[in-house]
């Protein structure tokens, strides 16, 4: 059992309120994704749930247990930190064995544990190497192997793959997901990549200043954001806001479309404009167009040969249009 | 090709020839007192070339048979318990002052630093005065007090620069793994910062190990150590230096495997390198 409860959970720094008043519910064995710009708090929050900062006000409640108040080694929770923070003058099996000394675990019983965990994760080479002689994939999968064999009612990651080249950063990205299907324990993992994020998550939570702007599916935040904030965090390339006399024609103070729901022609559509500059992905072209309604992006699938300074016309798909008021919310 | 070859030559040839001269200009008064340490008094002051042959192990004689040795074996006993102590005290602290979240460390860093640049004549009279009050004038207790009083300022200061080099991460990976504070300094931090560790605890043992101006204050015979010694080869007929040659080696002796075994992390830790 790992289902965990923020009940209106505060943090302050002195005089400044990070995190104000939040609520929080996550299900055992669900992967959630804490996600925003940074300095939104989400690795604070993080931190507060691990123990490793204090609560200002309010409970945390991990399996039913009030745990607001205890050690972070006593919360039955594992994490995985960006910078790996593993123990240079310990090899990788020491490393590993580390968190079971702690907890008393009898050493064949421990040993067993961190061999099958290293199988797992395919480290079994490397087992009496010191941290320093590992590349950085290497590292991050120890640190893993690390939180594994405590065997956590959840697993904490804070930006486990920040450190790691574009490459790796997929692979890993897929090595986790495989572990959360694998084990069935719930997992929060922080990140400021939306990409990451979305590809993950059962659910996605949304912070900025602190506040959780929207919980949901990756689908839901990206179908139906509930605000100009979500709308323009999660989704890439990012959502087109279009302001004034044309949002008001269609709708709403602001309106927002995403660049994947605009087509592009040369020929004729509702809006014209300017190709100010094009990214040709091969698979995709992206179109940064300047307007009479503003500068749009567009993203259409395959080649789509323009140039600098070429017109071009663009159509918005009106089912896809997301208005919003003056405030910023979904209407 | 040949002329840059021979320019480096000439250059390499000057370089060898300035380190040469520079360590002979720094180990001539080494070579002198070794020297000195074996040569009759009535030698003592001519060149070796007019008495080629006048060579003697009376000096040493004179000094195991003095009470040199037990003051050699009172400089260990004060100069390492002191640095045992400010180790003992001194580690945990400069952890908690490099990690814990407070206000008030810039008033422990200026403190600590008052400390370490106070002149000891500022602290050894008032100690002088309390000593006497206490009755610990001329007593291992004492002078152990004392000299912890310089070593511990310097082992806080050092320590807790190599432990401001250990990541925040690696301490709280230690508590998520359910280690208690004290066993992620004791597990994690220590050996991780051992380099630097190494270096305060020689450097804060020459510091006592080398101090004459304490010892000569506090002690009185019991417990006098071996700089302070020295001085009892002076007298006001006579000064035996053939004996203070001997003395001065039997000093710098016990030095330098200490210096030798510890000399990579010493340059390690003054280097400011922490490998992670």
């Amino acid at each position: 059992m790992g289902n965990i409860t923020l009940d209106k959970v505060v943090k302050r720094f002195g005089d400044v309120e990070v995190i104000p008043p939040l609520d929080l519910e996550i299900a055992d064995g669900e992967f959630v994704v804490f996600v925003g710009p940074s300095g939104c708090g989400k690795s604070t929050l993080l931190r507060i749930i691990a123990g490793l900062e204090d609560l200002t006000s309010g409970h945390i409640e991990i399996s039913g247990r009030d745990v607001s108040h205890l050690a972070p080694g006593d919360r039955g929770l594992a994490m995985v930190f960006q910078s790996y923070a593993l123990y240079p003058h310990m090899t990788v099996r020491e490393n590993m064995l580390f968190p079971l000394e702690m907890t008393r675990v009898d050493s064949r019983a421990a040993n067993e544990k961190v061999e099958r965990a290293a199988e797992v994760l395919n480290l079994s080479a490397y087992m009496d190497r010191k941290p320093g002689q590992l590349s950085g994939g290497q590292r991050q999968r120890v640190a893993i192997g690390r939180a594994i064999v405590r065997e956590p009612s959840a697993f904490l990651f804070d930006e486990p793959l920040s450190n790691l080249d574009a490459a790796l950063r997929v692979n890993m990205r897929i090595e986790i997901a495989e572990l959360h299907a694998k084990l069935g324990t719930t997992m929060i993992y922080v990140t400021h990549d939306q990409v990451e994020a979305m590809t993950m998550a059962d659910r996605i939570v949304v912070l900025q200043a602190g506040r959780i702007e929207q919980v949901g599916t990756p689908l839901e935040l990206y179908e139906r954001p509930c605000n100009e904030f979500v709308a323009g965090f999660i989704g890439s390339p990012r959502m087109n806001f279009i302001r004034g006399a044309e949002a008001e024609r269609l709708g709403a103070p602001v309106i927002g479309i995403r660049p994947e729901h605009i087509n592009a022609s040369r020929d004729a559509g509702m809006w014209n404009g300017k190709v100010s500059f094009s990214e040709h992905l091969g698979s995709d072209t992206y179109l940064h167009i300047d307007t009479d309604v503003g500068p749009v992006n567009v993203r259409t699938t395959g080649e789509f040969g323009v140039h600098r300074g070429d017109t071009v016309w663009l159509n918005p798909n009106e089912q896809s249009i997301h208005r919003f008021d003056t405030n910023g919310m979904a209407v | 090709m040949r002329d840059t070859s021979t320019a480096f030559r000439v250059k390499k040839a000057f370089g060898y020839a300035m380190m040469l001269t520079f360590l002979a200009f720094s180990l001539l008064p080494v070579i002198w007192v070794v020297l000195l340490s074996m040569r009759p008094p009535t030698a003592l002051f001519e060149p070796i070339w007019e008495s080629p042959g006048a060579w003697t192990l009376d000096n040493i004689r004179s000094i195991a048979r003095s009470d040199f040795p037990a003051a050699l074996l009172n400089s260990f006993i004060t100069a390492g318990s002191s640095t045992l102590l400010a180790m003992l005290i001194g580690v945990p602290g400069a952890f908690a002052l490099s990690k814990r979240r407070s206000s008030n460390k810039f008033f422990a860093s200026w403190l600590l630093l008052l400390l370490r640049m106070a002149p000891p004549v500022g602290f050894v009279i008032p100690l002088f005065l309390v000593y006497v009050r206490v009755g610990l004038i001329d007593t291992y207790v004492g002078l152990i007090f004392a000299y912890t009083s310089l070593t511990l300022p310097f082992v806080v200061w050092s320590m807790w620069t190599s432990f401001n080099q250990i990541p925040d991460e690696l301490i709280e990976a230690g508590l998520m793994d359910g280690a208690s504070l004290g066993r992620v300094l004791w597990r994690i931090v220590i050996p991780a910062a051992r380099p630097g560790l190494v270096a305060a605890g020689v450097l804060s043992f020459l510091l006592a190990w080398n101090d004459f101006f304490f010892s000569l204050i506090i002690t009185r015979s019991d417990t006098t150590t071996a700089p302070v010694a020295v001085m009892n080869f002076v007298s006001y007929a006579s000064v035996d230096w053939g004996a203070i040659a001997v003395a001065s080696i039997a000093l710098t002796l016990p030095i330098v495997p200490i210096i030798v075994l510890a000399n990579k992390y010493i340059v390690q830790s003054l280097g400011g390198a922490v490998k992670g």
